[in-house]
């Protein structure tokens, strides 16, 4: 009784994947449309098996699953699409291997015309490019100053046929322009299938690579070549006599070359491969400055701009249906089991845990600032490379980003002061420290010197805390950067902070960065002084006091208390000379001397 | 033959002998056969040694199949310069002993080392307390 219904089901579920013409859609273009329909208004449709549903003599048309509503993805995508791990099939002719994928469609005879080659199917798997492919590859490519013939619309058409689109894009010259995003420019064609000793290089893609690095890579292969026509004999005897030799065929070294290719592709490569762009950048750079002024040498990075395309899934609904369905696919996971984590607490374990808790949130907090601080960073390359009309936005969401990283570091009450708490914590982690010394260029100046003040004040911690890393030496180009764009006024008050309480001095003082900090400070108070005769530092007479303490303390403290800074700016002598007599003046001198040989 | 210029692939490694290195710590020595786009890799007449101070062993495995992830590092063999060694070989059973005693002295050094901290009252950082960069 079961005989019957069987085959037809199957029918059905093709139908879901395939339009009523019984072909897939990915096979077909409308252009293609007409030349099919002629050829199958020849040939006829195939058979459906009829005897079946004559036998049964009911209508099975109830078994037909509703039409439906959304999406023609059932679950997983069909697996007749070659899926990108699958070793490929012994060699075949390349014109039966699209055909072969479809087993249901008809075969359409070698007549049709290849000018208009068909879009990819669902995948792009690695035996497709290169077959589908051919023609384009086999004449001469556009040369270098051509841009890409396809706007970027109409590539992600191109690239895109996971589901069925209306109107196909033309492929006309332009698909076989649309082809240059993967392949290269001018090299060797590729050598014919088969001969395991056919030597010819395959061309692959070189487009990828920085201009630099293909002159560099091309230098190297010529050398190779040289050095190689003699040594390539012994070689290939020595190959000739292994007898497990070969057992991965040409064909598929190719493949899994191909994917290694096809996992080069980037939409962003400033993004994905940052690193090795800014090297050849910089490497182009510094052989630009060498050699002055060659012009071939200034050339831009043409990349393909591959489309990246989102697909959204929506799962899969039957209209007139109450409820979903409940699939479980790659597309749309779904809950299997309930793991329940359970926590066995010990006290011990809990309090180092809670350590440990706090130190994963710090870090957690700085690698959140640092995408940001990121963002910042690349905002000048972004900009110009967008188009006029954006970039007020770009502006706009700069601004953000910055004012984000600055309110991250401060207290939600007051307004500009920075919270100690949260500086102190950033603080205290390594990362976090390089993450401000980033940080305090891009900051407007007044966030910046209210940063710097956060600092002084909280030294003595700061510098415990640093013990066993020994980096706040990282902040001292960015803290001098902000120092010498203080006012009088702020200067004043940051020499205060940096004094404290009774007794910070000392501590200040032990600490390499503590006494670079101050030296900096006073070199800084000491240049306003006399480059600007009438500069507001000696106003009150703060500056003096201050700077009076700090003379008194210098002179207090043993030197093996005190630090050797960084460096000493030169001009601290004419600044102490202002305040004291000449006997402390010259043990001044004698201690700085001391510290500054103690290096 | 130049497959992907300015990249990193394994195909012109493929049918040369190689020395592998795995995360759990083992040395094999094989011939790459073939490989796949996860670098696990295919290796022929494969050997495994075990080195301990200047002597080495040799235990024959025979086709090994390593995935990829397992993998430290990888390097052609050169066969000249593999004959002119300053390792002396052993048998198996010699180098195995050898390994044997040699875990053994470490074990004892590492328990020493741990109870003379613990006397003097310090502690030895855990990895995971240390910054990461």
């Amino acid at each position: 009784m079961h005989r019957g219904p069987a085959p037809l089901p199957q029918i059905n579920s093709h139908s879901i994947w395939e339009n009523s013409m019984g072909f897939s859609p990915g096979l077909i273009t409308q252009k293609e449309d007409k030349t099919l329909m002629s050829i199958i208004k020849e040939v006829g449709l195939p058979n459906r098996p009829p005897a079946l549903s004559r036998e049964e003599g009911r209508d099975l048309s109830e078994r037909v699953p509703p039409p439906r509503s959304c999406s023609p993805v059932i679950g997983s995508p069909p697996v007749r699409a070659i899926p990108i791990g699958t070793p490929p099939k012994q060699p075949m002719s390349q014109v039966h291997n699209q055909q072969n994928n479809h087993p249901s469609a008809i075969h359409v005879r070698a007549s049709v015309p290849l000018r208009y080659p068909p879009p990819f199917p669902e995948r792009l798997s690695p035996n497709h490019i290169l077959s589908i492919a051919n023609s384009p590859l086999s004449h001469p490519p556009f040369p270098a100053g051509v841009g890409p013939v396809l706007s970027q619309l109409q590539r992600a058409q191109l690239l895109n046929s996971q589901f069925p689109r209306g109107p196909a894009p033309p492929l006309l010259q332009g698909g076989v322009g649309g082809f240059r995003p993967f392949f290269g420019q001018s090299g060797p064609r590729m050598g014919p299938h088969g001969p395991p000793l056919g030597h010819v290089p395959i061309r692959h893609n070189t487009t990828h690579l920085h201009p630099q690095h293909r002159r560099m890579l091309n230098q190297r292969m010529q050398n190779r070549g040289l050095g190689d026509h003699v040594g390539g004999r012994g070689v290939g005897d020595r190959k000739n006599r292994d007898p497990y030799g070969n057992l991965m065929t040409q064909r598929e070294k190719e493949w899994v070359a191909r994917i290694q290719m096809m996992q080069l592709q980037s939409t962003d490569p400033y993004l994905d491969d940052y690193y090795y762009q800014n090297y050849y950048e910089k490497m182009e750079k510094r052989q630009e400055r060498d050699r002055d002024n060659r012009k071939e040498h200034t050339t831009k990075l043409i990349t393909p701009q591959v489309a990246k395309l989102e697909h959204t899934y929506r799962p899969v609904q039957f209209a007139g249906s109450l409820g979903k369905l409940t699939v479980s696919s790659v597309n749309n996971p779904r809950k299997m089991i309930d793991a329940v984590v359970t926590t066995r607490s010990d006290d011990e374990e809990k309090r180092e845990k809670q350590v440990w808790n706090k130190r994963r949130q710090i870090l957690y907090t700085v690698e959140k600032m640092y995408s940001l601080l990121l963002e910042v960073q690349d905002f000048e390359k972004k900009f110009l490379q967008t188009p006029e009309h954006q970039r007020d936005a770009l502006l706009e969401q700069h601004k953000t980003h910055t004012l984000q990283l600055y309110n991250s570091l401060r207290e939600k009450e007051w307004d500009d002061r920075v919270s100690d708490e949260q500086c102190l914590m950033i603080m205290s982690v390594r990362k976090g420290k390089r993450l401000i010394s980033r940080l305090l260029p891009f900051l407007p100046q007044p966030q910046a010197a209210a940063v710097v003040m956060g600092i002084a004040r909280n030294l003595p911690a700061l510098a415990k805390k640093d013990k066993q890393d020994q980096v706040l030496c990282w902040l001292v180009e960015p803290v001098t950067a902000v120092i010498q764009s203080m006012s009088s006024t702020s200067l004043t008050d940051l020499l205060q902070e940096l004094q404290g309480s009774e007794g910070q001095l000392p501590l200040v003082l032990q600490n390499k960065f503590g006494v670079t900090l101050l030296y900096l400070i006073l070199s800084e108070g000491e240049r306003m002084q006399s480059s600007d005769p009438n500069c507001q530092l000696m106003d009150d007479n703060r500056w003096t006091e201050l700077v009076f303490s700090v003379t008194r303390e210098l002179l207090k403290v043993p030197s093996s208390a005190l630090s050797s800074p960084l460096f000493t700016p030169p001009n601290l002598v004419s600044l102490f000379s202002r305040y004291v007599d000449r006997q402390r003046l010259e043990l001044l001198q004698e201690k700085l001397q001391i510290t500054a040989l103690s290096r | 033959m130049n497959y992907m210029p300015g990249t990193a692939s394994l195909i012109e490694d493929i049918d040369k002998k190689h020395l592998v290195l795995l995360r759990d710590g083992r040395t094999l020595i094989g011939i790459l056969r073939s490989i796949d786009q996860f670098a696990n890799l295919v290796l022929h007449q494969t050997v495994e040694r075990i080195h301990v101070g200047k002597k080495f062993g040799d235990i024959p495995r025979g086709i090994f199949v390593v995935r990829g992830e397992n993998v430290v590092l990888l390097g052609e063999v050169d066969l000249d310069k593999e004959c002119d060694q300053i390792l002396q070989r052993v048998s198996i059973e010699e180098i195995l002993e050898e390994q044997r005693t040699e875990q053994q002295a470490k074990q004892e050094s590492e328990r020493l080392k741990l109870q003379a901290v613990k006397e003097r009252g310090l502690s030895i950082p855990k990895a995971d307390t240390l910054d990461d960069f």
